[in-house]
Parts: structure tokens; sequence; C-alpha cells
């Protein structure tokens, strides 16, 4: 086995990423670093933030921020956005 | 380190590294199901997927989303991993 799951974001540096986190959440942003915990450092991020109104219908708020850093422990899953 | 675990230690590593290549389900803490392709996994069970697709507790759920570009999942999230 040559390549282990983290070294495939070694590719992705000042690339666009997504990244899912625990509570519902998303991120997109350009990957400026990232450790072997997944701490990242995005820039030009937007965090998406899902959840049910009052109807109980789905509903998401969008945050944008410059820079931002990620602690690792509440990363799920990465992969890069869909272009479409 | 005694006979016993020596062999399941060696049972464990020769399994994980038997299935790469294969079709696997990974489930994580939240609920949710990974079904793809096992591209490579390492010792702290972070795992990289292709041609990944995303479902709840069941394959059966529906579909909630598909992966087109490799899909990291971090290991402290993951619950386990079987051939699928």
């Amino acid at each position: 086995m040559s390549d282990t799951p983290l070294d495939l974001w070694k590719l992705n540096l000042d690339e666009s990423i997504y990244v899912k986190l625990r509570g519902a959440r998303s991120l997109v942003g350009t990957l400026q670093a990232f450790d072997s915990h997944c701490n990242m450092v995005l820039s030009d991020c937007v965090e998406t933030i899902y959840s049910l109104n009052s109807e109980g219908m789905l509903q998401n708020e969008e945050r944008k921020s410059e820079m931002l850093f990620v602690r690792g422990d509440s990363v799920t899953l990465i992969t890069t956005p869909d272009e479409e | 380190m005694s006979a016993v675990t020596q062999e399941t230690t060696s049972a464990s590593t020769q399994f994980l590294s038997d299935i790469i290549g294969k079709p696997v389900n990974v489930k994580l803490h939240s609920g949710m199901l990974y079904i793809g392709t096992l591209e490579s996994i390492d010792g702290f069970m972070n795992i990289a997927l292709s041609s990944a697709t995303e479902h709840y507790e069941n394959k059966n759920n529906g579909l909630i989303n598909t992966y087109n570009s490799d899909v990291f999942l971090r290991g402290t999230q993951v619950m386990y991993i079987s051939e699928a």
C-alpha cells in the first residue's frame, strides 16, 4: 500500500474542497493547510448549517468567512465539491 | 505480545489489506453509510473511497448523495467497515 488516505489531500492544497462536519454542517473553501488530525485552514470559506424550522421543513443558513481554522475532531468527511 | 494477540492483530490487518480495491460498506457513528470502492486505509481507520454513495443506516433507505471524486472518511468517526 503506497498511499494512505491522508496523502490524497496533499494534491488538493490551494484547491476547493468540501468538508462535512458533525452536527449537520458543511464547509466549502480553499484548502490552505491540514494535518494528520484533520485540523484544517480554509480560505474564502462558506459554512452551511442545516436545521429544521418550526414547521419541520429543512432550512439552511450560510455563513462566509475569509479564513477559518477547523478543529479536526468535528470533521467526518472530505471530498472535492461537485462542479455543476 | 502473546501468540493470541499476535494472531488476532495479523488477522485484522490481513482483512484490511485484503479488501483494498473491493466494494465496501463503511458505517459512521452518525449512522451514515458509505458504499464505494476502498482505495486505501491506514492504521487510524482513515478511509478513502472512490465512486461512493451515501445512505442513512441502510442502503434500502434511499440514496442521499453520490460522490464522483474520492471521498475521505475520518478514522475516529468510523464504526465499522465490511465487504459489500
